[in-house]
């Protein structure tokens, strides 16, 4: 089955990023209550449909509790109409990760409260984003390099499911740099609490199934650690 | 003769260094020479004037006398000096004689030298130079009448303060507003003075013997003044007095007007000269130009990296005013080529950031900056994709497109949440673990070893690659640290708390690293 992404609101914010998840293979679906929007979504190749979610029927329409559809994006250059519909849809479905935009950090506080999971701020990004290459051009262009690029080094997360035989074994046994070619970059331990703790902090974590190790390293060896791990128990 | 010293002079380095150096010292405004030169002659300056007013009620003492010697000799060296880098007598004997050579004529010596002679006595008679020379006078004893002239040399704290400079710009651009002031005074002392002179001269004010006195008293009765001891005792002279303070208040309301209005103007000028001549100081700053949301957010990151930089808006004043921020901003077009010129784009400049919500407006910064300065690093945003090629056309070195990042931001946050959040920490927090380059310097002790000699676990560091000294562009993935050799300007990129990372930097510098891999 497709994965899918409901977007709504087609901003020209919303244009871009329906073209960048058009190319990683998502299939979008473009809600919006303007013509002319849609028009334009409709000729990019999506999926649209013309309603305004400001009603719950209309949000129950787009059964968000399917499984294949994996995020939500409320784009609208409207504050309060953000607020709005993600407190909305949070209410409907419980589970589906919910992205804003906010044009202002002092807005984001509102827009977790009602339920989004990941708050954007296309200025602050841009202007951190000229800010590290006066700063920091070399570590700019490598992670350019390992997140937006097809390059062969990637970045992925690892959840341990509930049989991998590694289930109580300590990260450093692994050796992971010297025997994987893999970098540990750190673990989200789900019983300490949702921190994320950098492996260069120095402790010797213990591993648990529901752990989510993030590891950096090229697609190959990431492809063969990844089955090793979830290997079931012998 | 003259033409041949001319000649001898415009090929001396030492001459053109002296004059040089003069010129720093006296006249050049961004020159910090001039600055110290300044406060020391300020300080001569009132240390004489002290000395004046202290001898008024106490004796002569001897090396008071040898000290106001001293400065005298030093005010005459730097009016001499002043008198020297003033203009260029030479040139006007070079460029002389070069044309009649050209046109065939025999050369006249006496052309130059009245050229010359000219560009002398416009010193001499300019206003500052007159104060000068009026504060040097009253050394000469016969003339100690004229000790009140030493009340001259405070004037010439004019010459080494821009702020009180700035304020006589004032008077010399409402000359017109001044000059009806004056006017409207000088009428109105008249009329009073000739009335109550009229009526009270003649014996019936025993206070008003001459003239003089009726102008004295119009004087102090104008200005709202009023010492009272010369005061009207007819019915004619009272009459007279009170239109005469009713006109006072006039005048005097006038007056504040007209310098509280021309100052209020003046107001941004004298401020963007100070910003202008602090960003001129700066060995290294990065312009940007537009002050909305991103520039805002660029100018917090760069203020708390303490990097130095100026911001150039023309709607800066209402901005600032809600931003309630004191970075160093001026009110102005970037697009202006003498603008970009003063604030110092071929000095200290080192980026030039175009961050206006208009693509037209930042294409124009980067052709100016381009054109200004050809090395300068010029990053842009643009706000719409289909302008991205021309701002690359026009010169910029980056441009940065805020939508197609946070497409590529939110694509990676929906496949991967948790590493995302941890990039973003890495990226965005000041306090824990951060990700930092560090540039092998040539004075390292660990060029041409392996890179196993450092332990990067002891350090509590992650070393993720390296960036090679020769291409830039090629990043060497976790390398093989018991092959690599490490080379000079090689990058090492990690990850790490941020005191780790100093420790190491200063390891590196001292401690001797070995092939066991022990410090």
């Amino acid at each position: 089955m497709e994965n899918k992404i409901v977007i709504y609101s087609f901003s020209p914010t919303a244009m871009q990023i329906a073209k960048t998840l058009q190319q990683k293979n998502y299939h979008i679906v473009v809600v919006d209550t303007e013509k002319e929007n849609l028009f334009k979504a409709q000729k990019l190749g999506f999926e649209t449909i013309q309603m305004s979610l400001m009603e719950d029927e209309n949000i129950h329409s787009l059964k968000l509790s399917d499984k294949n559809i994996k995020a939500f994006f409320c784009l609208s250059d409207n504050k309060n109409t953000n607020l709005f519909i993600i407190l909305s849809v949070r209410n409907i479905v419980k589970t589906i990760p919910i992205i804003s935009i906010s044009f202002y950090n002092e807005d984001n506080k509102a827009l977790i409260l009602a339920g989004a999971n990941k708050i954007i701020n296309p200025y602050e990004i841009g202007a951190l984003r000229i800010f590290r290459l006066l700063h920091k051009p070399y570590i700019l262009d490598v992670l350019d390099n390992i997140l937006f690029s097809e390059s062969n080094i990637e970045i992925a997360e690892i959840t341990l499911s509930e049989n991998s035989q590694f289930n109580g074994t300590y990260l450093k046994e692994f050796h992971l740099l010297e025997k994987y070619n893999i970098i540990p970059l750190g673990i989200q331990d789900k019983e300490i609490n949702d921190n994320f703790i950098f492996y260069s902090h120095g402790i010797n974590h213990k591993l648990d199934s529901g752990d989510t190790l993030v590891l950096l390293g090229k697609s190959t060896d990431l492809k063969s650690i990844k089955s090793l791990l979830n290997d079931y128990k012998k | 003769m003259l033409v041949k010293l001319a000649y001898t002079l415009e090929s001396s380095k030492t001459y053109y260094k002296t004059k040089h150096f003069f010129y720093e010292v006296l006249e050049d405004e961004n020159s910090l020479k001039r600055k110290y030169f300044d406060l020391f002659m300020i300080f001569l300056v009132l240390s004489t004037v002290a000395i004046l007013i202290y001898e008024v009620n106490n004796p002569i003492l001897t090396w008071l006398d040898t000290y106001e010697m001293i400065a005298i000799v030093i005010f005459i060296i730097e009016w001499l000096g002043r008198f020297w880098v003033n203009s260029h007598s030479r040139r006007h004997i070079i460029v002389d004689y070069e044309k009649s050579q050209l046109l065939g004529y025999p050369y006249n010596i006496k052309t130059s030298l009245k050229k010359i002679f000219k560009d002398k006595w416009s010193f001499i008679i300019s206003p500052m130079s007159i104060i000068d020379l009026l504060a040097i006078l009253p050394y000469y004893r016969p003339l100690r009448i004229l000790r009140i002239l030493m009340l001259f040399r405070l004037f010439k704290i004019l010459r080494y303060t821009n702020s009180i400079k700035q304020f006589r710009y004032v008077f010399i651009e409402k000359k017109f507003e001044f000059l009806t002031l004056g006017i409207m005074f000088i009428m109105a002392i008249t009329f009073g003075s000739t009335i109550i002179y009229i009526y009270e001269g003649a014996g019936v004010n025993p206070n008003i013997s001459s003239f003089f006195d009726a102008i004295y008293w119009s004087v102090i009765t104008i200005s709202t003044v009023g010492f009272g001891d010369i005061s009207p005792v007819t019915i004619q002279g009272r009459v007279a007095t009170l239109f005469l303070v009713i006109g006072g208040m006039g005048v005097i309301a006038f007056f504040t007007s007209i310098v509280t209005t021309s100052l209020h103007d003046k107001m941004p000028l004298i401020k963007e000269e100070k910003v202008i001549g602090e960003s001129n100081s700066y060995k290294e700053f990065t312009i940007i130009c537009g002050f909305g949301r991103m520039g805002q957010v660029l100018a917090e990151q760069l203020y708390n990296a303490k990097q130095k930089f100026i911001v150039i808006d023309p709607k800066i004043n209402s901005i600032e005013h809600q931003y309630k921020k004191n970075f160093l901003t001026i009110n102005g077009d970037a697009t202006n080529t003498n603008l970009l010129e003063k604030i110092g784009i071929n000095k200290g400049a080192k980026n030039i950031i175009a961050l206006t919500d208009n693509d037209a407006v930042n294409l124009s910064i980067i052709l100016t900056a381009r054109a200004l300065n050809s090395s300068i690093n010029i990053i842009s945003r643009a706000n719409d994709l289909a302008t991205k090629k021309k701002l690359y056309l026009a010169g910029a070195n980056n441009i940065v497109l805020s939508n197609e990042i946070t497409a590529l931001v939110a694509t990676e946050y929906i496949g991967q949440p948790v590493a995302f959040e941890a990039i973003d920490d890495i990226l965005l927090s000041t306090e824990g673990a951060v990700m930092d380059e560090i540039e092998v310097l040539e004075d390292y002790k660990i060029i041409n070893q392996k890179l196993n000699s450092i332990n990067f676990a002891n350090y509590n560091l992650t070393l993720l690659g390296i960036i090679d000294a020769k291409n830039r562009k090629n990043f060497i993935f976790n390398p093989k640290k018991d092959q690599y050799v490490v080379q000079p300007r090689d990058i090492l990129i990690v990850i790490g708390y941020k005191d780790s990372i100093i420790n190491l930097r200063i390891d590196l510098l001292s401690k001797g690293f070995f092939q066991n891999g022990e410090l």
